[in-house]
């Protein structure tokens, strides 16, 4: 079966046509829907199997990035969005779209039942540069997270484009929360370390932490490892000519026939999901 | 009706910041040397609601607060808790917006506020910023820091100084209700009179309509079969609405009608003795060459009649594209003036066939020196101010509609301090044919079709944008001309009407640019004959806007879109999911007729072939004296290694990584030459490479190529630079160069001989050779120019005090790329590559970097001499296909233009791209002088690096190409170079890094 994906749009998300196309890379069958066609019951969340909130600039990122987007989410698709977190089902939010799930509540969410009580407990915030910026950064995941999206990969190299992604939770003490149980599940690290011993919870410099985040964090999960949120792309490293060092040769190559063998180390994350909803419907 | 005062400011505590008061810190450290100790901030909401202060204090963390990271307060001052804020802060600015004036966030927030209050309909929200300033030095004046902050033309600002924080009484800012508009009934407009006051009603309206032209239009209305046909609609039989006389105007204007280029010119060359006459420069030398293309080739799909030219680029997929300058709006207003030419650009991709995809944008600015020292002409802004706003109105403008800036340029020349060029361009994707079986590129109207207005709003901002851009820029400039984008609302849009185009509503679209809704469906009503326009549905951002102002403005992020009758209910229904206003507001007819009523009043009647091809041709005079000028003479003696390092920090060639990286490159997921490059990612790329199709290895080139120091020698080499660069540019990535095209947009002073004006025709002679070699160039290289612009009047003053820009022309290209896994980047690759140079050097180093850059330290004469010159372009052309071709075969992965600062930069940045060092010898590289080889910018020249292995095959592939074989890269930190015998210079890599990138890097604490 092709699990069904539906790819949110509208008001200023643009990423939708390439998250659409790396879940139909991957073996999905992804479709970019408009918000209201869900808020005008046009179209019902329950017929999908993979929720994706993709990047952009929803209401051009004004009283905070994602707040408006996840208002809309939080007071008009509550209903929907309950029943679809409670079926078990993955979501994905990128950039803008991680930043309107963790404005919604939806992550990290609450920490002893999996129903979403659309409570914000984080924030991602203007980066300590003050700048927008668009360059390749290094990550790192956490190999013992339950995020079902990021199961296998240990390093990835991706670009991220946002003036607002330093991740804040109120204080120490929730940070050492989700790192006991694994949902800070992506880092910025130094790509000059050794692969897989990258992550420190002590702040790396700019630009190898692009906007300061704490404990370098570059997203998390909920705690049940379904709803997934990052603010690098890894959409866009769908393709290894996408990287920047492919003229130079050196692109990390990945072990998959996919695109003629030309498939980018991203792309795994989506097939992560993809497997998850096939496995899980044997 | 209340107000409420919403302010939030960020928490303080551990990993919590101030960021806003950051950057505004660092910003007055960097422009003004003013070192504060701390700025901390705070947004306000003025809410003018029906929902009571106290309703919205209890969800003001629902909305405008983020509870985690942010303290709000209800008719609460911020800076008034003093829990948050315990230190008394010395000065406090606060700016917000004047009314009228275009608010994002205010609309922003004012459509939150009704996710959460449904029932305030009426609600509007006008936002500004506070900012506190603590530890000032006693020399800081806080008017001048208030100025440096905000733009008086759209924006206010208020002061509460150290007196009046100490007590905490704040000056606020209310809320920015604007004036009543008075809506005034159409009015005649008596054109029986004196040719001097016919003159005077031109100048007094803003008309930029000349005595002959007003006199055509007073024939017009003498006209006795023309008075019979108006008496019948009932209007004034014997003159000219107010209306009828500001849209003619808008469309006879030199923007929209672009009449130098249609002008008829004598033109005489005093050097060779020539006399000839040219009638229309542009259907003489751009129109003709392309149409001779295009019967040489099947994908020129439409040329010169759309909003954008389209090219096919495979089987399935069109692509097209178009650029524009804002000009004369981004000095009155940087940001705004840059945003709205960004996401304009963008409407014309929109508006072209039966609507496009913008998938990439491309901004080229030129500004004045931003370590601008001299004085400044009145109500000029400093060009570092100037660049930061185009350069944060672009960035907005193009990353908040999620197309990717994939490539660009920054020219800076002293003589763009009068006007800045802010050049925007966007490539658009469509589908060869829509589902419904019609071809995307042609427009299918007929009569009875109902045009609707659809996206933004009528209001008092852009009127008379079109007009006064065909104006010189003078200290009264109307700020009514000035907007800001609002690019979420055109994003909307844009979504919907993409929706809409593959459901098949659309017969004909087009957008509203200058001229608004009298140019866009004056010019749509072309193709059916007529249309009747009703100006009273035309929905309004405020009530009182007379008829002729809402023919005539152009407020921003509206499009022009015709739907069949049977269509209307669900286009209508589309736009309401999208939460678009789609308004009909004409109906195309066969009439003949441009019909604009009022209701039931008709207000205007005019011929559309009146309208249209009325206008009179303009006769100009040319005459060409080639500029006299000192001769470079290099110095006797030179230290080659520091004149490297000087050339690489020069703000032309210096790195503009800073500024670029702010740009979103790389949204939808298919940018494959990116603008920086390397291993660091930090060498300069030469022209973009996206593979817009997910999954799909085929791609397009993007290039540009601007050289307009040329100008001041002959604007003939100034072209031929412009067109080989960018066509050099493409071959460096490997472009297909069977099918590429070009967009010729030209900058000019005003090349119309007046009293303002006495060197004219010198000018417009610049302007005549540029078309001759234009022509020359685009025939040669089989590049037909698909789409292209002027800008006429690109001056600033009058008398001793004139500025009048260097003429400019930008050469932008886009073209086809077989497969974009095989291309090539600037950076040097590996130790051992062996480095060619592919072309060679002639002695042309007049009006060259280094000469002015010389001449600047005094340590030349003038900037004389031969300027580059492409003699046999046909073999030129020949040579680059074979280099392309081995680039695609992927017998070459580093290649880089010679450009700025000649073969020496070029070397240096391909080092610098790949941290490692060169060992150069550039004996043999051309019949010219050392000075001339290194550092001149003969065209032509490409630097690549072949890997040994590839070496052999090469060479088998570029036989009867000019080339040299210049050395190797070497795994070490130096660039070496040796003139034969004699050695050149030798420098570090690290310091050759630090030169390029520290001279433009305007945020070095970025970061911090």
């Amino acid at each position: 079966m092709k699990p069904k994906v539906a790819v949110l749009f509208g008001f200023g998300i643009n990423c939708d046509y390439e998250t659409k196309a790396v879940f139909d890379l991957v073996g999905g069958e992804a479709t970019r829907i408009h918000l209201n066609r869900f808020v005008l019951d046009e179209q019902n969340l329950d017929d999908f199997d993979i929720l994706a909130v993709p990047g952009g600039f929803s209401f051009g990122d004004h009283l905070g990035s994602g707040r408006l987007l996840g208002n809309r989410m939080r007071f008009a698709l509550r209903q929907q969005l309950e029943r679809f977190v409670d079926a078990g089902k993955p979501i994905i939010g990128i950039c803008n779209g991680f930043q309107a799930l963790v404005k919604t509540g939806l992550l990290p969410g609450p920490e002893s039942t999996t129903t979403p009580d659309f409570i914000q407990r984080g924030s991602l915030t203007l980066n300590n540069s003050g700048k927008y910026e668009d360059r390749w950064v290094t990550l790192e995941f956490d190999p013992n997270s339950p995020c079902i999206w990021t199961k296998g990969i240990t390093r990835m190299a991706c670009p991220v484009r946002h003036g607002e992604g330093k991740f804040v939770l109120p204080s120490p003490e929730d940070f050492d929360r989700l790192e006991t149980n694994h949902q800070l599940v992506v880092r910025y690290v130094d790509p000059t370390s050794t692969v897989g011993q990258g992550r420190t919870d002590s702040p790396l410099p700019y630009p190898i932490s692009p906007n300061g985040s704490m404990r370098n964090v570059a997203g998390i999960c909920d705690s049940t490892g379904l709803i997934f949120g990052l603010m690098p792309h890894p959409e866009a490293v769908y393709a290894r000519w996408l990287h920047p060092d492919h003229a130079r040769g050196t692109a990390p190559k990945v072990a998959s026939e996919t695109i003629e063998g030309w498939e980018g180390e991203g792309l795994q994350i989506f097939r992560n999901a993809i497997e998850y909803v096939r496995t899980r419907h044997g | 009706m209340t107000i409420t005062r919403v302010e939030v400011s960020p928490k303080q505590g551990e990993g919590m910041r101030d960021v806003r008061g950051d950057v505004v810190q660092r910003q007055l450290a960097s422009d003004h040397n003013l070192i504060v100790a701390q700025v901390r901030s705070a947004v306000g909401y003025l809410i003018q609601s029906s929902i009571s202060s106290e309703q919205i204090a209890q969800r003001i963390d629902d909305i405008f607060t983020d509870p985690i990271i942010e303290q709000g307060y209800c008719n609460q001052p911020a800076f008034s808790d003093e829990l948050l804020f315990s230190q008394t802060p010395e000065l406090v600015i606060t700016v917000g917006f004047k009314p009228g004036v275009t608010d994002n966030p205010g609309k922003a927030a004012q459509d939150g506020f009704q996710t959460l209050f449904p029932e305030a309909t009426s609600t509007s929200i006008s936002t500004y910023i506070s900012y506190a300033f603590y530890g000032l030095p006693s020399s800081a004046n806080p008017e001048q820091i208030a100025a440096s902050m905000h733009n008086g033309l759209i924006e206010k600002a208020v002061i509460t100084d150290t007196n009046a924080c100490s007590t905490r009484a704040w000056n606020l800012l209310e809320y920015p209700m604007p004036p009543d508009q008075q809506f005034k009934t159409p009015a005649s407009i008596n054109l029986e009179t004196t040719d001097e006051e016919l003159l005077n009603i031109s100048e007094k309206g803003l008309l930029a309509l000349n005595l002959e032209e007003m006199q055509t239009i007073q024939g017009h209305y003498r006209d006795e079969s023309n008075r019979a046909l108006r008496t019948a609609v009932g209007i004034d039989p014997i003159a000219p609405t107010d209306v009828e006389l500001e849209c003619l105007a808008q469309t006879w204007s030199e923007h929209c009608k672009h009449k130098i280029f249609a002008a008829n010119i004598e033109y005489t060359d005093t050097e060779t003795n020539e006399q000839s006459t040219i009638d229309s420069l542009f259907k003489t030398h751009i129109m003709k060459p392309t149409h001779d293309m295009q019967g040489e080739v099947d994908w020129l799909l439409s040329i010169f009649h759309d909003n954008s030219g389209v090219i096919a680029w495979n089987e399935e997929w069109s692509v097209c594209m178009k650029a524009e300058t804002h000009n004369s709006p981004s000095a009155l207003d940087p940001y705004g003036g840059a945003m709205t030419g960004i996401v304009g650009v963008n409407r014309d991709i929109l508006g072209t066939g039966l609507g496009a995809r913008p998938i990439a944008n491309t901004d080229v600015f030129c500004f004045g020196p931003p370590q601008w020292q001299g004085d400044l002409p009145e109500n000029l802004f400093h060009p570092s101010r100037v660049l930061r706003g185009v350069h944060a109105g672009v960035r907005v403008g193009g990353n908040e509609s999620g197309i990717p800036t994939v490539n660009g340029a920054i020219v800076f020349d002293d003589r763009y301090i009068g006007k800045p060029l802010v050049y925007c361009g966007t490539v658009g994707l469509m589908p060869r044919t829509l589902p419904d079986g019609r071809p995307s590129h042609i427009k299918t109207p007929s009569p009875d079709d109902i045009v609707f207005m659809v996206g933004g709003r009528v209001g008092y901002d852009g009127i008379h944008g079109a007009t006064f851009s065909s104006l010189e820029l003078t200290e009264e400039s109307p700020s009514s001309a000035v907007q800001i984008g609002d690019p979420i609302t055109q994003k909307k849009m844009l979504d919907m009407l993409i929706e809409a185009r593959d459901l098949g509503y659309i017969t004909c679209i087009t957008d509203n640019g200058a001229g608004g809704l009298s140019s866009s469906i004056g010019e749509m009503a072309e193709y059916t004959g007529g249309c009747h326009i009703d100006l009273a549905k035309v929905p309004l951002k405020q009530p009182g806007l007379s008829p002729w102002e809402i023919l005539v403005s152009e407020s921003q992020e509206r499009m022009t879109v015709a739907v069949k009758q049977e269509d209307v209910a669900d286009f209508l229904a589309l736009a309401r999911l999208h939460e678009v206003e789609a308004t009909a507001v004409a109906t195309f007819t066969n009439s003949g007729y441009f019909h604009v009523s009022y209701d039931e009043i008709t207000v205007a009647y005019l011929p559309l072939s009146f309208l249209h091809d009325g206008v009179p041709q303009l006769q100009l005079k040319a005459t060409w004296t080639a500029p006299e000028h000192t001769d470079f003479t290099p110095p006797k003696q030179a230290d080659h290694g520091q004149i490297l390092l000087d050339l690489l920090g020069r703000p032309n060639i210096a790195s503009k990584e800073q500024w670029v990286r702010q740009y979103d490159h790389e949204v939808i997921a298919q940018t494959v030459g990116k603008p920086f490059t390397g291993i660091n990612r930090d060498g300069p790329g030469d022209a973009a490479v996206i593979a817009p199709i997910h999954g799909q290895t085929q791609g397009l080139v993007v290039s540009c190529g601007i050289n307009p120091r040329y100008s001041d020698i002959d604007a003939t080499s100034m072209v031929a630079s412009a067109v080989d660069e960018a066509v050099r540019n493409a071959v460096c990535v490997g472009v297909d160069l069977s099918k590429i095209a070009g967009l010729d947009n030209f900058c000019w002073p005003d090349p119309i001989e007046s009293k303002k004006t006495p060197d004219g025709q010198f000018k417009l002679a610049q302007l005549v050779r540029a078309n001759r070699e234009l022509e020359r160039m685009c025939r040669a290289y089989f590049v037909p120019c698909v789409s292209g612009k002027d800008s006429m009047k690109n001056d600033y003053g009058s008398g001793e005090n004139k500025i009048s820009i260097p003429p400019t022309l930008l050469f932008s290209l886009f073209g086809n790329h077989p497969d974009v896994r095989q291309t090539a980047t600037s950076d040097f690759k590996q130790p051992g590559d062996i480095i060619y140079l592919v072309g060679s050097s002639k002695e042309e180093l007049g009006a060259s970097e280094l000469a002015f850059m010389l001449r600047e330290q005094g340590r030349s004469q003038g900037i004389g001499g031969k300027a580059p010159y492409v003699e046999h372009p046909d073999q030129q052309i020949s040579h680059y296909k074979t280099l392309s071709t081995a680039i695609q075969s992927g017998l070459v992965r580093t290649a880089h233009d010679c450009s700025e600062g000649g073969l020496g930069v070029a070397l240096a940045e391909m080092c610098i791209g790949g941290r490692c060092g060169a060992e150069i010898d550039i004996d043999g590289t051309g019949d010219a002088s050392l000075w001339a080889r290194l550092w001149g910018e003969s065209l032509g020249r490409i630097v690549v690096a072949v890997a040994p292995h590839n070496n052999s095959a090469f060479l088998e592939h570029m036989k009867g190409v000019s080339k040299t074989i210049l050395g190797k890269v070497t795994s070490g930190n130096y660039l070496h170079i040796v003139d034969g015998d004699d050695i050149v210079l030798s420098s570090n890599v690290e310091s050759m890094t630090t030169c390029w990138q520290s001279t433009l890097d305007l945020s070095k604490e970025a970061g911090a």
